[in-house]
């Protein structure tokens, strides 16, 4: 009896080896057929062109990016370039891309390009010796940081909206006037980073707000450029995938009414606003303290909001529940998000109106060791 | 009717209620999702919770996505489980065999019980960098690896519980027979030990599920439930991301059935 349980035991063990191994068997093959094309492409890395970088970092499987709806872009570009969208995850640090698992990885201009070139607290010190491949450039740019609310929100509170602009594109407006005074008070407002990568940052996010998408000066802050909008909600509806059926489907039949609402920016600039209906203001930042968002940490120090009536409370974000949620939710007013994640919550069948545009230019690069 | 007939039929109507009362409680639960009361007492909407019948469509048209990263997560789960429950129990054979320090190796080894996953799943795929050139296979290993850790913590406690709490003088008994360690390890501290491997594994099969689906979240290759979980609620699809909760209560509920199936025939066996 005894012996007849351990030859089960036995028996269950192999067989649930045996099922194991038939998962991994497959992938082992691939890794073979990788290797290969891996050493054929290595070969011609003197002086590539940037075609041939994508192309050769897509083939090895070595193009990389946060994925959680930061993917888009770079999705457009390999199929750009005729490749297959897939990437590899980066975590929130460019270790893959030290330690050469990345060749190409996505940096922001203002946050991770800034860690890969200098040599300040947390950088990597790489220098000039890195190069880049601008979205903006390549014509897959989206549009990202917008501030948003509910199309409910907007509807019952139109002065409260319009004051809340108005202050916030005067605090981004001083913030780009004065970057390293900008940089002082998010560092000062419980930064996440350092001060010396804060002042890189002000300086990064400030070509971001005053630079279009074709490089152009932008002199009105805060504007919904029809061209750059219909350009990001057209790539949208090409890359983002969705499993639901319904969101799919509704996600195909958005137009930029349904996303945007140029009217409270149109009226926040002019001035013409009332007494705000609301006055207690919350604002959900898309990630941690930093000069990615220092226009709204400018316009809480220097009163900016407390001139329109408004008392704000800035929430900082990083966490997996994202600023859509927190919107639609009625937990906070306000969110600031990138347009494709806008997109895809209102697919999903949430009810969120983009109020103003702030950065008029893709922030996302690809970086690589030259 | 004789005592012994009425006393089956009392038997006979408590296990049918014991099974039917929590069933008719969950059908409600679910009529009550399925109306939308349950969306109004937790006061979310529909995009946060969508109706149950809305989630079963989604499993549906999305079948073959979901079986791949279905078979990505029980192949991380699975091979987990083995190895780690395998290190573990060899770990208590080691600690029995050398008590001296066999103890307090075991004690360090259940220090990483308490490690959490997030911290893990990090340190081990950097670890696992050189495994291979292939992403998919090297974060598939750093995936089992974080599993093995947690799964090998459990079992080693127990098991060592298993295999040393023996009845009193059962172990006397074996000495007066000259039984050498590895008969006194195969006649006695084997068996003691099973119902204390069910015990481990009770712990270690869930929890094997949910390291899974955590370290997925880290994972340098974009493949199993547990991310499809964190790609949709992070960009606010949350009826796709029920679909993934929904296929990931299933597999932990399926696996601990079929543990305690098998507990049920071995621990049986044991006590003949």
């Amino acid at each position: 009896m005894k012996k007849r349980a351990f030859t089960t035991i036995t028996a269950l063990g192999l067989t649930a080896v045996m099922l194991a191994g038939c998962g991994s068997s497959s992938s082992s093959g691939d890794t073979a057929k990788n290797d290969n094309t891996a050493e054929e492409t290595t070969d011609s890395s003197a002086e590539m062109t940037d075609e041939e970088r994508i192309i050769s970092a897509a083939q090895e499987g070595k193009v990389g990016n946060w994925g959680l709806g930061n993917e888009y872009e770079i999705q457009a570009l390999l199929t750009k370039y005729g490749q297959s969208t897939d990437y590899l995850v980066e975590d929130f640090t460019m270790d893959g891309f030290d330690d050469d698992s990345i060749t190409l990885a996505s940096a922001m201009t203002y946050n991770e390009l800034g860690l890969v070139k200098n040599d300040y607290e947390g950088g990597y010190g790489y220098g000039d010796s890195v190069g880049i491949i601008d979205m903006n450039d390549e014509g897959v740019a989206m549009l990202e940081d917008n501030l948003f609310c509910t199309k409910e929100f907007a509807e019952a509170n139109p002065n409260t909206v319009k004051a809340f602009v108005a202050a916030s594109l005067k605090g981004w407006e001083y913030a780009c006037e004065n970057p390293e005074e900008a940089a002082q008070i998010v560092y000062e407002a419980g930064s996440s980073v350092s001060s010396d990568h804060q002042a890189y940052m002000a300086s990064e996010v400030k070509k971001l707000v005053e630079t279009d998408m074709n490089g152009n000066t932008v002199t009105e802050i805060g504007k919904m450029d029809e061209d750059a909008m219909q350009q990001t909600l057209d790539l949208a509806k090409q890359y983002i995938k969705l499993d639901d059926s319904a969101a799919a489907a509704k996600l195909q039949t958005l137009t930029l009414d349904d996303i945007r609402d140029t009217s409270y920016w149109e009226a926040a600039t002019a001035g013409d606003f009332g007494t705000p209906e609301k006055t207690d203001i919350k604002v959900q930042m898309k990630w941690l303290p930093q000069c990615q968002f220092m226009g709204y940490y400018v316009a809480k120090a220097k009163g900016f909001y407390d001139e329109v009536g408004l008392n704000v409370d800035i929430i900082s974000g990083g966490g997996d529940i994202g600023e859509t949620t927190a919107v639609q939710n009625g937990t906070v007013d306000f969110g600031v998000t990138w347009v494709s994640n806008l997109i895809s919550a209102d697919a999903a069948g949430m009810d969120l109106v983009e109020v103003a545009q702030i950065y008029q230019r893709s922030g996302l690069v690809l970086v690589y060791k030259k | 009717m004789s005592e012994k007939a009425l006393k089956r039929k009392k038997i006979d109507f408590n296990s049918v209620s014991s099974v039917l009362y929590p069933v008719l409680f969950g059908i409600l639960i679910f009529v009550l999702w399925e109306c939308g009361v349950l969306n109004t007492v937790l006061k979310t909407d529909t995009n946060i919770l969508p109706a149950p019948t809305r989630i079963a469509g989604i499993m549906s048209e999305n079948s073959s996505k979901i079986s791949e990263n279905l078979s990505a997560t029980m192949t991380v789960i699975i091979w987990g489980l083995i190895a780690g429950s395998f290190l573990g129990y060899m770990a208590a054979v080691f600690a029995t065999r050398f008590p001296n320090f066999g103890k307090g190796a075991l004690t360090v080894l259940s220090v990483f019980n308490a490690i959490p996953i997030v911290a893990l799943a990090p340190v081990f795929n950097n670890w696992t960098k050189d495994v291979s050139s292939e992403a998919s296979v090297r974060s598939t290993v750093a995936k089992i690896l974080v599993v093995t850790v947690v799964c090998a913590a459990s079992m080693s406690i127990n098991a060592y519980r298993g295999l040393t709490e023996l009845k009193p003088f059962s172990l006397d008994l074996m000495k007066s027979y000259a039984a050498d360690n590895m008969t006194v390890f195969k006649k006695l501290r084997f068996h003691n030990s099973i119902p204390y491997i069910f015990t481990a594994l009770k712990v270690s099969v869930p929890s094997s599920v949910i390291t899974a689906l955590v370290s997925e979240y880290f994972a340098e290759y974009r493949m199993g439930i547990g991310r499809q979980i964190r790609d949709n609620i992070s960009i606010a699809q949350y009826s796709a991301g029920w679909a993934y909760i929904a296929v990931a209560c299933l597999i932990g509920i399926l696996m601990y059935i079929i543990l305690i199936i098998f507990e049920g025939i071995f621990t049986k066996r044991h006590r003949k």
